[in-house]
């Protein structure tokens, strides 16, 4: 597979010198083309300081990071934020869905920003929401919807652009077990139907067996690395759960 | 330990209400400034009228101090909302909510006091701008001299206390219904839209629109005016500024939802949405604030209008220094020109009789051709109604027609400093006051005039400002050869008088007392009678500020009714100001705390990958459409009524006043305190939505 993206040493440093962390420690790693990866990590092992800097929400303090050609380390804020707008979906644990829009409107409205034609704007907006099955609930709004609901708009809405990477930080943290499971078959879906790349942060080995490949986090860096190649996801969720046992079972798996 | 909490807590939010504070500083300065009127010694002898202002000013204090109640209860609830996690966490703690209720009103009570002596010190200023403005209307030459009078301090201390009891009782209440789970989550609650019968509301939109079209044009076209009509058209009006808002929120809720061409350009979606569900949930207080744009707008143009009476037309209205009416025709006038001379040196004294010939054909015409009469004076048929003019005899136009001999007619345009105008032995000339001319035109072919030798012919009109509330005629006079004036009958004597130098200030009272004891005793034909005898009559057709006298001494007059004018500029201007500091820093609070409550939004449109840039253009657009709503919708209901009635006091008055120009100064003085507002509230929207991403 196609080397897609590239992190090259990457680390983060937050605090001045009397007190530093290092949220993220000299950590290199490749996602291919079409992949579903995962990073796993207790609190506080860095993995959503590194979802910030992929995202480029957040700026590395010392490393590169390659989307194709592109360094994104050295894009000035405006360019970020084009390069955000079109290359990136973001999917949060809270949704971040705008309360005053209705589900379809909030998910028109990444398109919108683009300045996309009106016919291609409502093709593809249906599309998006029969295929994530929110097109009944369209006219609602969001606290109007369950949690799940919320979530797939979310999808919906990162995924509309056709975005190079989805950015998932735990989208399963908010939801009970049974729209977690429809919502992890939705990116699974996404993954191989689409071929969508999806880079997703979670501490919930049930949420992660649905990934291709999983990064182990502690204190900042990689400690571990699991393909799941032609297992199972029962086998592969066997195997994230011998991971974690190993390094003492902080995880909760559900 | 409260104390010491509840200092740091003020200390932590002051930047953020710091348009609050603003506000209430400027509140307190102009309670301060415009109270000191009310007990300054110096302003109270200055003119005779200081009790009425002293009313006046009363009444705004009366309003103010309900609205500034408002705004401070507003603005408490507010900070409440956005504390409330605060809040919540005391009462987990164990503090009692008696506690926490003391805390926070001891918390206001510091940034009240704070405010209420920022408030003193720039009130000294305006204090003394307002003085200097009130002496030069007066032309006294003010000293500067702060007056810290111990009755004005109490009452600004007492207005402003009232409001903040007004207040803080309403906040207590609503501090103790709360419950620590309410508190803990009523940050996180998300904005709900209830949207029904969007599709009805919309419609009341149009039908404001309707509703203020038919508004103007009954203000402007209307003859009916009982008091069921205004009562209505009132109502009305109340009520379509507040459901004005419901309609346009529903309005634009439908345009979106059936997906107008603009919704899916740029940021448009997202703007129209906010916009809409802002004033949904804002429809009361969009209206209130709209209301007081009207008030504050109106105040401040009609206070305009007046104050250009009070430059121009005062001055015109009386153009001798000295003006004096005896219905006596013997009269010499030897007592009042021996008055004036006691105390003021005389340029040019002239006495001259005004005539009649028992004709009233311009009075009935005037009576029946002028709008300020309407039909009052017509029969069905529009022929005259000589009932109802016989009733009016002597009130506003004389029982017959004036008439004024040539010779005295150029004495006094020489006087004046006018050109002499001359007659053939056949003709005769019409004096009369410019707005009277306007309104009728050339009317001469309705008039016959007999003279002696025949009819004469009309040979032109004048209309420069000369006395014409009743001394050279009232609206008119008519101007014969002498030859003619001499056939007539003496009506009644007038005496011009110019001077040198200064008025004494004194003298209108001492000619009235004169006049007094003198007409008195001779219309009672008895020596030892005392009393008052009713001034002149046939005052002419003016309404709004008519002086009608036997005495008329400008200067002195002038100084009277600038008094009286002042009483009603000054409160207007007052409560004009504080409606809209009011208005304007709750629209602030209302945007700030948004920003405060809702900074996820602008979070999520990043993400989706706007620009800080854009977010900041999006976030002036979206401010600007929110401070424009209220203020124009206002701008166009104060605009038809500021219209109307700079009509009216053209019509009136006789003044041109421009009452668009004055709009239009309000509209830019409105704009000024509107951008300071403005930029505050952007500026500090931005720095919210900043410190949320750090």
């Amino acid at each position: 597979m196609k080397e897609y993206i590239n992190v090259c040493e990457v680390e983060k440093y937050y605090g001045s010198e009397a007190g530093m962390t290092k949220a993220v420690d000299r950590v290199s790693f490749q996602v291919a083309e079409g992949e579903f990866m995962g990073v796993m990590g207790a609190s506080g092992s860095g993995k959503t300081t590194l979802l910030n800097m992929l995202s480029t929400i957040d700026r590395v303090t010392a490393g590169h990071i390659y989307y194709q050609d592109t360094d994104i380390t050295e894009l000035d804020p405006d360019k970020l934020s084009d390069f955000r707008k079109e290359n990136l979906g973001f999917v949060f644990q809270d949704y971040n869905l705008l309360d005053t829009l209705t589900i379809e409107e909030n998910i028109v409205l990444a398109m919108t920003l683009q300045n996309k034609n009106r016919k291609r704007i409502e093709e593809d907006g249906e599309e998006m929401m029969r295929m994530l099955g929110i097109w009944e609930i369209r006219n609602k709004f969001p606290y109007q919807v369950s949690g799940g609901q919320k979530q797939r708009c979310a999808c919906a809405r990162a995924l509309i652009n056709r975005p190079k990477l989805l950015l998932a930080d735990e989208p399963t943290g908010a939801l009970d077990s049974k729209a977690a499971g429809t919502l992890l078959e939705t990116f699974q879906k996404l993954n191989e139907t689409k071929k969508a790349t999806i880079f997703m942060v979670t501490h919930d080995a049930f949420s992660a067996s649905y990934c291709s490949r999983i990064l182990f986090l502690k204190d900042g860096r990689i400690f571990h690395e699991l393909i799941r190649g032609n297992k199972s996801r029962r086998e592969f969720l066997n195997a994230i759960l011998d991971v974690l046992s190993l390094t003492g079972g902080e995880y909760d798996a559900r | 330990m409260l104390a010491k909490l509840a200092l740091r807590n003020v200390k932590r939010s002051s930047k953020d209400y710091l348009v609050y504070f603003f506000t209430m500083t400027v509140v307190v300065a102009l309670m301060f400034a415009f109270n000191s009127l009310l007990f300054s010694k110096d302003v109270q002898s200055m003119f005779e009228q200081a009790a009425l202002m002293q009313v006046m000013l009363g009444l705004a204090t009366f309003f103010i101090i309900i609205i500034v109640a408002w705004l401070i209860n507003y603005t408490l609830r507010f900070i409440m909302e956005k504390r409330s996690r605060e809040f919540g966490t005391y009462l987990l703690l164990g503090m009692k909510k008696k506690q926490i209720a003391r805390l926070y009103m001891r918390e206001n009570v510091i940034l009240g006091m704070g405010a209420f002596f920022a408030g003193l010190v720039c009130g000294i200023l305006v204090q003394q701008i307002i003085l200097s403005v009130l002496y030069s209307m007066f032309s006294l030459d003010y000293v500067f001299n702060v007056e810290m009078n111990g009755g004005c301090l109490i009452m600004t201390a007492s207005c402003y206390a009232g409001c903040y009891l007004l207040a803080l009782l309403r906040c207590k209440r609503k501090l103790k219904k709360m419950n620590i789970y309410n508190l803990m989550n009523a940050e996180k609650l998300n904005e709900e839209i209830k949207e029904s019968h969007e599709e009805v509301k919309k419609w009341l939109l149009p039908v404001s629109g309707l509703f203020l079209l038919l508004f103007g044009l009954w203000l402007f076209f209307g003859k009916n005016w009982s008091a069921e009509i205004i009562l209505l058209f009132l109502t009305g009006l109340v009520l379509v500024i507040y459901l004005f808002y419901t309609g346009l929120a529903s309005f634009i809720v439908c345009y979106v939802r059936r997906k107008g061409a603009l919704v899916y350009k740029g940021q448009n979606l997202f703007l129209l949405r906010q916009f809409s569900s802002k004033i949904k949930t804002m429809r009361f207080t969009m209206g209130t604030l709209t209301a007081l744009f009207v008030l504050a707008f109106l105040g401040c143009s009609v206070a305009m209008m007046f104050n250009f009476y009070q430059d121009r037309m005062l001055e015109e209205k009386m153009p001798f220094d000295v003006q004096i009416h005896s219905g006596y025709t013997e009269e010499d006038f030897a007592a009042e020109l021996a008055v004036i001379e006691k105390s003021a040196s005389i340029k040019e004294a002239y006495s001259y009789h005004i005539y009649e010939n028992g004709t009233d054909q311009v009075n009935v015409f005037l009576y029946t051709n002028l709008k300020v009469f309407g039909d009052t004076y017509k029969k069905e048929d529009g022929s005259p109604d000589r009932q109802a003019i016989s009733h009016m005899h002597d009130f506003f136009y004389c029982t017959y027609d004036t008439f004024m001999g040539l010779t005295d007619y150029n004495r006094l345009r020489n006087m004046l400093g006018l050109e002499e105008i001359s007659l053939e032995e056949d003709e005769y000339a019409i004096h009369i006051k410019d707005r009277v001319f306007r309104e009728t035109g050339d009317f001469s072919d309705r008039l016959v005039i007999e003279g002696g030798r025949g009819t004469l012919q009309f040979a032109g009109y004048y209309t420069e400002p000369f006395s014409q509330d009743g001394h050279n005629g009232g609206d008119y006079v008519i101007v014969v050869p002498d030859a003619e004036a001499a056939l007539m009958r003496p009506y009644y004597s007038e005496l011009a008088v110019e001077l040198y130098g200064e008025t004494p200030r004194e003298l209108k009272h001492e000619l009235d007392e004169a006049a007094k004891r003198l007409d008195f005793k001779q219309a009672m034909g008895d020596p030892d009678a005392d009393g008052t005898l009713y001034a002149n009559s046939c005052i002419g057709s003016d309404t709004i500020m008519v002086y009608a006298a036997d005495n008329l001494v400008r200067d002195n007059i002038v100084v009277e009714m600038k008094g009286i004018l002042f009483t009603l500029i000054f409160p207007m201007l007052y409560m004009g100001l504080v409606f809209l500091c009011v208005a304007l820093t709750v629209l602030s609070i209302q945007q700030l705390s948004d920003s405060a409550k809702y900074k996820f939004r602008y979070g999520v449109l990043k993400q989706i990958g706007m620009g800080t840039k854009q977010v900041a253009r999006l976030v002036l657009k979206q401010l600007v459409l929110f401070y424009l709503c209220p203020a124009l919708f206002a701008v166009l209901i104060s605009g038809i009524i500021a219209g109307y009635v700079g009509g009216k006091f053209n019509f009136y008055s006789g003044a041109a006043t421009p009452s668009a120009l004055y709009f239009g100064i309000s509209f830019l003085l409105f704009f000024g305190v509107y951008s300071i507002y403005f930029v505050a509230t952007y500026v500090g929207f931005m720095r919210n939505l900043e410190s949320g991403e750090k």
